[in-house]
């Protein structure tokens, strides 16, 4: 059996074909692209998977942004916080962890114990603690994302919790002459300083890490100092799809042919 | 008959055989139109922001109503009643209290209950056929508890509704039969309410009586209510006297022996899962640690403040557990 996960993010669609339980392609392209090159609407949206190169789906399930997912033709649609928990199921095995999922523009915080969500936190409107914060910084300072998030010692000090703001300072800092490394982990820092009160309610042993920022080893630094254990997937950005595949192989008469 | 208000369950019996008319500061507060109002006045005579609204509440319609006399728990419940009897009393409202003790031994509860019947210049004798003719009553809310779990025909509100009711009997013995004489036979008649999942609501009474519709809409149904049904004394029937009654009463004392029940009752009702609800700035919160670790059953902690409607947040959480709770009973499950 073949399935299809979709997962329409804000900035990114990320997509996961599934097949006896081996995950067998995964896509991702960004949310214009999505709907301006392979959708097209008639009532509702229809996903041209041909175009996507995908072929033979037997079930496809969606999640994603604002629920306007379920009006994507043929996919049942689920709730993204519980296909992310599904994805972390599936790739990590676990029954009991805080999942912490930071998105282009979201985060959220799932505590799931003995294989069921008992908590959450959602935070949606704010820029200063999510990706969208990490990028606009490495574009301050001129530098890749990625080569950014490699720092984390001697933190320059950030102090403002808005994104706007933290620019500004981040400029000033700059201007007095502070060294990369430290304006980059400070940068770090303060997006984990954002995250920690957050946190705070999900006092647990394991935390799995996904979204764009588990790919920020500096972050990652600094949460060890709060769990026992940083989890990390496999496909963290592609963990909501992967979901929603898992359970599409679950759920029985789901028939759904796309 | 005199009015005296009631900041939460008390030997009820008691204050009837005086010839009193119980109310139950906390349901006049609730279902109040103007229960912000009554929080504001609270607020407005100094009552610090950060404590719990239910005290509040109570304060402000303790003060509206004119009530000039009133019963307040002073142990065993909250501790935040001591303060609000001092506030109450220094604005010339005369207080009597009573103590759940701590120790949960019988003779120390006696010794509670006959101090608060002398209190009240009524004997044992007096206080034990009002006993007789509460039971009769309390009879009635354990059937509409059964209609809920057994034959779910009760919804989740009304079970809530006619359970804390008991804490006062609407200060009326008689029409509170007959309400309740009333909606047994009228929910009788009723089709099952077909619900996939059953829950327990656990905890607290809420702040946010729409909680029991809004489960609804995700395919599941209250079916327990556990303090609600304490404030009825399900077991009244079985205690030899008040002082048993009282004895076995789960609220108040240790949380083991309220855990104890709970299990019991988790059974009996099949439940698939819980809502506990707590309320912001109560030491209640504290217990789900051990709530938690004691019971083996899906568990989502849910917390009310002022708002007497569920805030977006609390709803998702609700539907993501319920959601959950679903595809569990549907085979999908973590494997791992
Ligand atoms: S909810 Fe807690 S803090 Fe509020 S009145 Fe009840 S016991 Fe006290």
């Amino acid at each position: 059996m073949r399935i299809l996960g979709i997962d329409l993010g804000s900035r990114e669609v990320k997509i996961a074909v599934m097949e006896e339980e081996k995950i067998i392609k995964k896509i991702k392209v960004s949310t214009m692209s999505f709907y301006r090159d392979y959708c097209s609407f008639n009532g509702k949206i229809i996903v041209d998977l041909e175009k996507l190169g995908i072929y033979g789906i037997d079930r496809a399930v969606s999640t994603g942004y604002g629920r306007n997912n379920t009006d994507l033709n043929k996919f049942k649609a689920i709730n993204e916080i519980k296909a992310h928990v599904y994805g972390c199921f599936y790739q990590t095995k676990l029954k009991d962890f805080i999942l912490l999922d930071v998105g282009g523009q979201d985060v959220k915080i799932v505590k799931v114990e003995n294989g069921i969500i008992t908590d959450l936190e959602l935070n949606e409107k704010c820029a200063a603690s999510c990706g969208r914060y990490l990028e606009n910084m490495a574009n301050v300072l001129e530098i890749s994302l990625d080569e950014m998030s490699k720092y984390y010692d001697n933190p320059v000090v950030l102090n403002a919790t808005c994104a706007v703001f933290s620019e500004s300072e981040l400029i000033g800092k700059i201007a007095e002459g502070v060294d990369i490394k430290s304006l980059c982990a400070g940068v770090n820092y303060s997006l984990y300083k954002r995250l920690h009160p957050m946190l705070n309610k999900f006092k647990g042993r394991k935390l799995v890490l996904t979204g764009g920022v588990a790919n920020n080893s500096a972050i990652k630094e600094y949460l060890k100092k709060d769990y026992d254990e940083i989890v990390s997937v496999e496909e963290p950005q592609l963990n909501g799809a992967i979901g929603c595949c898992y359970y599409g192989n679950k759920i029985k008469n789901l028939k759904v042919e796309a | 008959m005199k009015k005296i208000g009631l900041t939460t369950t008390v030997p009820v019996e008691v204050i009837f055989a005086a010839g009193y008319k119980p109310v139950d500061l906390n349901n006049l507060f609730i279902t109040s139109k103007d229960y912000m109002k009554y929080i504001d006045i609270a607020e407005r005579d100094g009552f610090p922001k950060s404590l719990c609204a239910w005290i509040k509440g109570i304060y402000g319609a303790c003060v509206e109503n004119d009530i000039k006399e009133i019963v307040g728990v002073i142990e065993g419940d909250c501790s935040n009643t001591k303060a609000l009897l001092e506030v109450l009393e220094l604005s010339g409202i005369k207080v009597y209290p009573f103590l759940f003790p701590h120790s949960h031994k019988k003779e120390d509860v006696k010794k509670e209950i006959i101090k608060f019947m002398d209190m009240f210049e009524v004997d044992l004798e007096k206080t034990e056929k009002v006993r007789e003719r509460l039971n009769k009553i309390r009879v009635l809310a354990k059937e509409i508890d059964k209609l809920t779990y057994v034959e779910y025909k009760t919804t989740g509100f009304e079970n809530h509704l006619y359970q804390v009711s008991l804490s006062d009997f609407y200060g009326d013995i008689d029409k509170c039969e007959i309400d309740l004489k009333k909606a047994v036979s009228e929910i009788k008649k009723r089709k099952p309410i077909n619900k996939k999942i059953r829950l327990g609501y656990i905890g607290v009474p809420p702040m946010t009586g729409d909680i029991y519709d809004f489960v609804e809409k995700f395919d599941a149904h209250f079916v327990y209510n556990e303090v609600q049904r304490e404030f009825a004394f399900p077991r009244a029937y079985e205690a030899k006297n008040i002082f048993e009654q009282y004895y076995d009463y789960t609220y108040p004392y240790d949380i083991g022996f309220r855990i104890k029940e709970l299990k019991r009752q988790i059974k009996e009702r099949k439940l698939d899962g819980i809502i506990h609800y707590t309320q912001a700035f109560c030491y209640r919160a504290v217990e789900d640690i051990v709530i938690k670790k004691e019971l083996d059953i899906p568990i989502l902690n849910i917390e009310g403040d002022k708002l007497n409607k569920l805030d977006a947040r609390t709803k998702l959480r609700l539907e993501a557990f319920l959601d959950m709770l679903m595809d569990l009973k549907g085979g999908i499950t973590c494997e791992y």
